[in-house]
Order: C-alpha cells, then structure tokens, then sequence
C-alpha cells in the first residue's frame, strides 16, 4: 500500500465513524419529527411517516379537528384538547425564563463572594456544594414535596401545585453554577476591582459597573444550561405541579402516554414544539458568548 | 501644609488562610516618615514586602499591625476612596468595556460631581498627557504606554493628595519606559504631590526617587536620598542591591603585619592583599583577624593613579566589555573576581596584566556577622 493509500484509508475509515456518529445521533430527532406528522399513535415502523397527517400538531395547538371513529360507516368526531397544550408551553417557558434569570442573580452573587471575598469556612463551603450537586434533585423529592406542603398552608400561592412554589425548588440547584462562575470570575484580575475601588465604587458597584458587564459569556452559558434542563425537567415538575393547567410541558407531554394507549404522536410534537424556545434562548445568548471582553484592561 | 505626609508606624502584615491561621508574613515592623511632596520609592527584590506596603497605604489591605497616616489622619480602617490617594497598577487595570473618557471619569462620577466639572477635568488631563483625540475608544485599542498614561490620567483627575504607583512600567518596553520614567518625574515636579513608587527596578529608583526606602524579606534596609544610598550603603544588601554592575565585594580578614593593617582574602593560596590605610585604618582596628567583607565600586577601580589614596593590585583581565566612553572589565585578582569601569581609551586584552588602582577612599568595610557596614 502506498503512502497515498494509507491516507485514503485513514480518510475513508474516520469519515465513515463521523457518519454513523450522526446517524446514531439524528435518527432519533428524524423519527421523533416524523411521528409527529404520522397519522395515528402507532410505535413508528418506518423512518418516514406513510401518510403525513397535521392532527397531532392541530391538537398541540389547540385547533379542533376532525377524527375517523368508525372506518366502516364513516361516523367521526371532533376533537380539541381539554387544556391547552400551548399553556403547558407558555407555563414551561415562564417558569424556565424566570428560573434561569433568578439562577444567575443567586449563582453569580454567590461565585463573587466566592472568588472575591475571604470568610470563614470559605473552602469547606465550596466543597460541601461541590458534593452537594453530585446528588441529583430528584433525590429530595420527598423533602421538597413536604416543604410545600408546609409553605402552602401558610401562603396559598407559594405552595405544592403553584409555578412559584417549582421555580423555588429550581432555584435551589445553583450549586454547579456557582462554580462555572466563580471559575469564571477567577480569571478575571482583581486589579480592575481594586481600582474601582480607589475610583469609590462600593462592592456593589464594582460588581454590577466591572465585573458583570465582563462576565456576559459566563451568563450567556449558564443562562442557555439552566433554560435548557428546566424546559425539560419532569421529576420535580410532576410531583409538584398536580392541575393540568399548572402543568409544563415535559409534565403535559408525559399525560399522553397512558397504560392502555401510549399517543406517541401528541407527545412527539410537544417534543418538538418544546425545541422551539431552546433554540431561540440558544440563537440570542450565542451572541454574548464571545471572548475578548477582558481585553485592553489589564496587561496579560 | 503637611497633608500630603504619610507616616507608617511599626507596620505588620500577616496573610491568614480561611479560618484565619496565619501563612505568611511579608511585612515585618517597618516604620517610614514619607514628607508632603516627597517622591519616595520603595525598591526591593520580589517577595520583599514593597507591594504589600503600598495596597495597605492605599486601603486595599488589611493592616495586621501598625498604625499608616496620611496627612495626621490615621487611615487603617478608612475606605480606600476616603484615603486621599490615587494608584497606578502594573498592569494598568483600566475598565476593558468603557470609554477612555468613562475611565477617566468614573471616580468623579462615582462622586456625584457635576458633568461639566467631569467633563472639564478630563478634558484638561487628557490633554495634557496627549490623550485629548483618543478619549471614545476603549482600551484594547490602545497601546501600552497609552493605557498605562490614562492609568495616569485617572489617577491625575482624582486630585490626590497621594500618588501610589505599582511598577507602573514594567510591562512597557525599554524605551517607552524611559520615556514614562521622565513623565512621571515631570508629572511629580508639576503638581508637587507625595508619590510612593514601588519598582525592583534600582535604576528606577535611582533616577526618580527623592528618597529611597530599600526593603528586604519585609523589613527597611536603608532609607537614604540616591547619592548617600550609592556612597554609603549601610549594609552588605544595600551595597549589592543598589549599583550596575554591583559593587565589588571581596570576603577576609583584617590582619595586622609589620605594624599595618591589611584586608586579607579568605583563602588558602594567593590571598589578595590590600592594604588598609587613611581612613580604613581606625575601622579596621576594631576587626583584626575578623571576618570583613570589603566593598569597592567598580569606578572606584582604575589603571591610573590619581593620589594617595590610591593602592596598586595586580590583575588579570579576564572578560572585557568596551562600550565606548568606558570599559566593564572582569578581572582575576589573587582568587577574587572583580570588575572594573574603566575610561574607554585602552582596549584590554584577555589574559593581560593591569595593575588597578584601589581608591581606598571609597571602600565600604562590612561586619561580616552582621553584614552592617562598619562606621
């Protein structure tokens, strides 16, 4: 074999793993795509549906429509969703927006601290939230369903089936945040603060006019993780939220799938309905992660 | 008008980790009167407390110990912006995502002033320091003398009573920083204010200092104006610190022959002699067979005898470096090395041999116990 050959070799071999690395990755979305617009809810034989059908995508977004009852005589009937699909859309991107904005409040106040200031137990804070978010939250499911218990019976909307009561629970798993950002913050000088400091900015000031408006790429990140596992978040989201019309969308997709009938199609185009916000969040924070923010300040 | 003064008073600092233990001390009791207007640098290797100093006049360290006034005011717990000080970092710490403009003004506004007074005082400093066409761009877009003269600037616009500068010019390159090094001085002759300069660079403090403060391992080896710091330095440090090439320092002992004192090099064959005559006799008297160091400056060296004070050597040069209006000559004396600045008329050869004159005037003897010079 020739020199030349080798490297067709080479070429051939590492192409073909990037193209069954894609299939194995794109089949899945493909199929979930065409379930949506497959006429009825049967487990997907084909990649690509027979008979493409709105029906599914008519019932998510709340559009009555009309369904065969009876093949023989002919006899249908009209079909609309009780609640609303759209609001379990609406209800996930308000809890998602909200609890990622409050997420960066919480998470980048906490990293300043962190990075910036010397107490007492620092380290073994820091240490005891790096073990902390090895848990994962479904692990205190119980705990957080008696906590809203509780907090219910003393205020009404801040209690278990409440958006605000979820987006509490939500706000408690900043821990890995706190760390991507104080990751951040640590590789930003101190001697821009410092001489903020002399200039007379108070810690506040220093850390929403200095460091802040340099940190946008660290935000733009930790903003797009949080919205994106909280779209999708359903443990928590299921116990917690118990009317339909309080539901997110992860919860209202899963109602389709019942014991008896599993409706594969409805939940197909939530799934995709779902990846809407995600990529809008994606498109606009993509824009703030950029490098360079820091530069000109000090000298490397 | 004492306003400008900074008194520090047995100054200590020790870092401490989270719980408070203590790590490191790099300021170890020092004590230094700095006079309103004064240029004071403090100069010192890596490591010698010199920038802990200064972050703790301006406020941004704590104090362990001591008490630091400025202008009688005692200031240890004062916020650095009520301190009446201004600083210039090393790495100029300007605001990346702000104006030159914004830079310069943010302490004012942070103040409250007026906009026309901002806008006015910008203006004037910018302008004096040639800043005046770049004030809406940001700071990437500046070059590094530039950034570090806006450093300046926002410095300048506070209307300090104090400047504290931090190797402000050691990340720009040999001639913008010879050029800044005279600014600085201007600058300092202009306005008339206290500035503490902190450098490890001793031609920085040579040049621009009223007075020196050397430091070492935290703690104040000499305070001395440039001329009397270079001439008489008042310890082994200080000698080899301050002076380039350094100072000559030859180690032995004081030994009496034939009723005349001789400074004798520590070594078995072919010790150095010199002897110790004029005013070196009454200092070395106390020292007979004594360990000494002996310390002569490399102009104190030279191939022509001048007076009396003057004792011949026999050398050989070993490296030569002719720069023209003057040679740096290595030689070999007995077993000690030594260099001399020599006019630059003669071109010295590799293996020759010169007698060197030694101005005893200007020899320095140290204690070698105590490495303190000997008076």
């Amino acid at each position: 074999m020739t020199a030349h050959q080798k490297i067709l070799v080479r070429k051939v071999a590492a192409h073909g793993f990037v193209v069954c690395f894609l299939i194995l990755v794109l089949v899945p979305f493909v199929m979930v795509i065409s379930a949506s617009f497959r006429q009825g809810d049967f487990a997907p034989s084909r990649l690509l549906p027979d008979k493409v059908s709105l029906d599914h995508w008519k019932f998510v977004l709340g559009i009555p429509y009309q369904e065969v009852v009876n093949p023989a005589t002919g006899e249908t009937r009209t079909i609309k969703a009780g609640t609303p699909p759209l609001l379990w859309f609406w209800n996930s991107i308000k809890i998602s927006l909200i609890s990622s904005a409050g997420i960066i409040f919480l998470s980048s106040t906490a990293a300043y601290a962190f990075a910036r200031l010397r107490f007492k137990f620092r380290t073994s804070t820091l240490g005891a939230l790096l073990i902390l978010q090895m848990f994962p939250m479904v692990l205190s499911l119980v705990a957080y369903y008696v906590i809203l218990d509780f907090t219910g019976q003393h205020l009404k909307w801040f209690g278990l089936n409440t958006q605000a009561g979820l987006i509490m629970v939500y706000l408690g798993g900043i821990s890995n945040y706190i760390w991507m950002i104080k990751g951040y913050f640590e590789t930003i000088p101190a001697t821009m603060e410092e001489s903020a400091r002399i200039d007379g900015a108070s810690q506040f000031q220093t850390f929403v006019r200095i460091l802040l408006p340099m940190s946008l790429p660290i935000f733009a990140v930790v903003f797009i993780l949080s919205f994106i596992s909280y779209m999708s978040e359903y443990p928590v989201a299921s116990v917690v939220l118990q009317s339909s019309d309080n539901w997110t969308l992860a919860v209202g997709a899963n109602s389709f799938l019942y014991e008896q009938e599993k409706l594969w199609g409805r939940f197909a185009a939530l799934a995709v309905l779902s990846g809407v916000p995600i990529t809008v969040v994606f498109l606009l924070c993509q824009r703030f992660v950029i490098g360079g923010l820091t530069s000109g300040g000090v000298k490397e | 008008m004492s306003e400008g003064s900074v008194e520090i008073k047995d100054l200590v600092k020790t870092y401490t980790d989270d719980r408070g233990r203590p790590t490191f001390t790099a300021v170890k009791n020092i004590s230094l009167h700095i006079e309103d207007g004064e240029f004071m640098v403090l100069v010192g290797p890596s490591g010698c407390g010199k920038s802990t100093t200064l972050r703790m006049v301006a406020g941004l360290e704590k104090i362990t110990s001591g008490t630091i006034s400025i202008g009688e005011r005692v200031v240890n717990e004062l916020e650095p912006k009520d301190r009446g000080i201004a600083m210039v970092f090393q790495n100029y710490a300007l605001y990346p995502h702000m104006t030159i403009f914004n830079n310069m003004a943010f302490g004012l506004q942070l103040a409250k002033k007026k906009k026309d007074f901002i806008s006015d005082t910008v203006g004037r400093t910018s302008k004096a320091l040639g800043l005046d066409h770049m004030l809406e761009r940001k700071p990437h877009a500046l070059s590094g003398g530039q950034r570090q003269r806006v450093a300046l600037g926002r410095a300048i616009v506070r209307s300090p009573k104090v400047f504290l500068f931090d190797e402000p010019l050691s990340n720009l390159d040999a001639k913008m920083r010879v050029q800044m090094r005279s600014e600085i001085s201007k600058l300092h002759a202009q306005l008339g204010n206290t500035m503490i300069y902190v450098t490890h660079d001793q031609v920085e403090a040579m040049t621009m200092g009223d007075r020196i403060c050397v430091m070492r391992d935290g703690l104040i080896m000499q305070v001395a104006d440039p001329l009397n710091l270079y001439r008489q330095p008042d310890n082994l440090f200080v000698a080899g610190f301050i002076g380039s090439p350094p100072m000559n320092l030859l180690k032995g002992k004081v030994q009496r022959r034939d009723g005349s004192l001789f400074f004798t090099e520590a070594t078995e064959k072919n010790p150095l002699n010199i002897p110790l005559k004029g005013k070196l006799e009454p200092l070395a008297s106390k020292y007979i067979d004594k360990d000494i160091i002996f310390g002569i400056r490399p102009e104190h060296l030279s191939d022509e005898v001048k007076d009396p004070a003057h004792v011949p050597v026999t050398s050989t040069v070993e490296i030569a470096e002719p720069m023209g209006s003057e040679s740096l000559v290595y030689l070999k004396a007995g077993t000690a090395n030594l260099i001399a600045r020599i006019h630059g008329e003669h071109l010295f050869h590799l293996g020759e041999q010169v007698t060197v004159q030694f101005n005893l005037d200007k020899v320095s003897l140290f204690d070698a116990a105590t490495e303190n010079v000997i008076r």
